[in-house]
């Protein structure tokens, strides 16, 4: 799973998959900006098949590629 | 008697805050003595104002339509019950341009509106299973951030009125809260009291010059009355137990509008991100609305930039306050995309002090236009 969520992060971002750390700072680095996050989140949904409620949802929990996948392992229960 | 001001408004806030800081101390619940010093506060501050009356008609209003939206979810469509719930408040709004709609004037409409509507959209999205009548009350009139916010989040705000806190952790919660109180009790008083009086009061109303000393004088006079009135209500929010959100981060550093709009008056700007401009995006991506998918976030970022002016009121000035923060967050986004040097500088050295100026006055400006001032 974190391998495909740093290769759809990488895609969005256009950056290369290697360089996406799990902990990497995704907004504080400049990778995401409010529509990147918005293409992230259709991103996710449409590859891992949870709804992530993109409104109600705070910015910490899409932050960094750790917390997205657990995330996503949070819906998936 | 207007919120945060005055010693009368300072001494009741003092007396009604003295059985919630015993209570936290003792580790009881706070909810019900919170929802009681919110009504009293009201009660204290709109009843002196002649405000009691259409208070509690907003709140029955709005109470009914979130029980009637709660009992019948599935049977009533979110776009009757959101303009419904926003009915006062463009009701208050055209009555300050157009006199005939003058029917009543509330403080801290706009701010208990959104409170009231983000309910609605939480109860439908599913965001929030359960929500009491009691919790919705203390939600929407909750005193401390009712007439000029931060606005804060229906599901954070649950989150904190139903967290027992032990006396230890409110200890923390009373220190903070005092010292937010003070620092912006100060803010708002000595810097913006001096710059209101002895430097934006005696400017004459037209001329270059003038004007000039006034956009800079007007943006810092902002800055201070409205970060501190803000802090002061957040200190008073900690002192119920409620963590209000903060509503300003060192705006002035910022390097171009995106980034100012994410530290100056925060929980507008994020209010506005999460359910105007994601949900106009978002749906527009899905149902591929748009050719270019970047079509939709400028349509995006002038959407939810009209809906911040209006929301400040209908006069042609807030019009074009909304429209020139529309213009300007579009042309944010373009250099973004097109002008690669743009990234960079905004990042390190003289391109960062650049932006940073430039920021700023464009800012500066806006804050002109939004005041109102002739020229």
């Amino acid at each position: 799973m974190e391998q495909k969520i740093a290769e759809i992060i990488a895609e969005i971002c256009g950056a290369g998959a290697e360089e996406i750390e799990p902990e990497l700072q995704l907004f504080e680095e400049g990778l995401l900006d409010s529509f990147a996050a918005i293409q992230l989140v259709l991103a996710l949904e449409a590859a891992f098949g949870v709804s992530l409620d993109m409104a109600g949802l705070p910015r910490e929990r899409i932050a960094t590629p750790a917390a997205i996948a657990e995330l996503i392992r949070e819906r998936r229960e | 008697m207007t919120p945060y001001s005055g010693l009368l408004f300072f001494y009741l806030l003092a007396l009604l805050l003295l059985p919630a800081v015993a209570l936290g101390l003792l580790g009881k619940p706070l909810k019900i003595y919170g929802l009681i010093f919110s009504v009293l506060m009201l009660v204290l501050v709109f009843g002196e104002g002649g405000q009691l009356p259409t208070l509690t008609a907003f709140y029955l209003w709005e109470a009914a339509l979130f029980l009637a939206y709660r009992r019948w979810r599935k049977k009533l469509p979110l776009w009757l019950m959101v303009p419904l719930a926003s009915l006062p408040l463009v009701l208050v709004k055209a009555g300050e341009v157009w006199p005939v709609f003058a029917l009543f004037r509330l403080l801290g409409i706009s701010y208990m509106t959104f409170r009231a509507v983000e309910a609605l959209i939480n109860l439908h999205d599913g965001a929030i299973k359960n929500l009491s009548l009691f919790q919705w009350s203390y939600f929407l009139l909750f005193f401390p951030s009712a007439s000029s916010g931060p606005i804060d989040r229906c599901q954070r705000f649950l989150s904190d009125l139903e967290r027992r806190l032990t006396p230890q952790e409110y200890i923390g919660l009373l220190r903070q809260g005092i010292w937010k109180l003070i620092g912006g009790a100060f803010s708002a008083i000595v810097p913006g009291g001096i710059i209101w009086q002895y430097w934006l009061a005696p400017l004459p109303e037209s001329g270059f010059l003038p004007t000039l000393s006034y956009l800079y004088g007007y943006t810092l006079f902002l800055f201070f009355n409205f970060a501190g009135s803000s802090s002061m209500a957040i200190g008073t929010g900690y002192l119920l137990g409620i963590r209000v959100p903060e509503n300003f981060s060192q705006p002035f550093l910022s390097a171009d509008m995106k980034e100012l709009w994410a530290r100056w008056h925060i929980s507008l700007s994020t209010w506005l991100r999460d359910y105007v401009y994601t949900r106009f995006v978002m749906d527009s991506l899905k149902k591929k609305r748009f050719e270019n998918q970047r079509t939709a976030s400028y349509l995006g970022y002038i959407l939810t930039m009209m809906t911040m002016g209006i929301w400040h009121g209908l006069s042609p000035h807030y019009l074009l306050y909304g429209a020139y923060h529309s213009a300007l967050m579009c042309l944010n986004e373009a250099l973004d995309l097109h002008w690669k040097p743009f990234k960079r500088w905004k990042k390190q050295g003289f391109g960062q002090a650049a932006c940073v100026f430039v920021t700023f006055h464009l800012f500066a400006f806006g804050l002109l236009i939004f005041s109102g001032r002739g020229w």
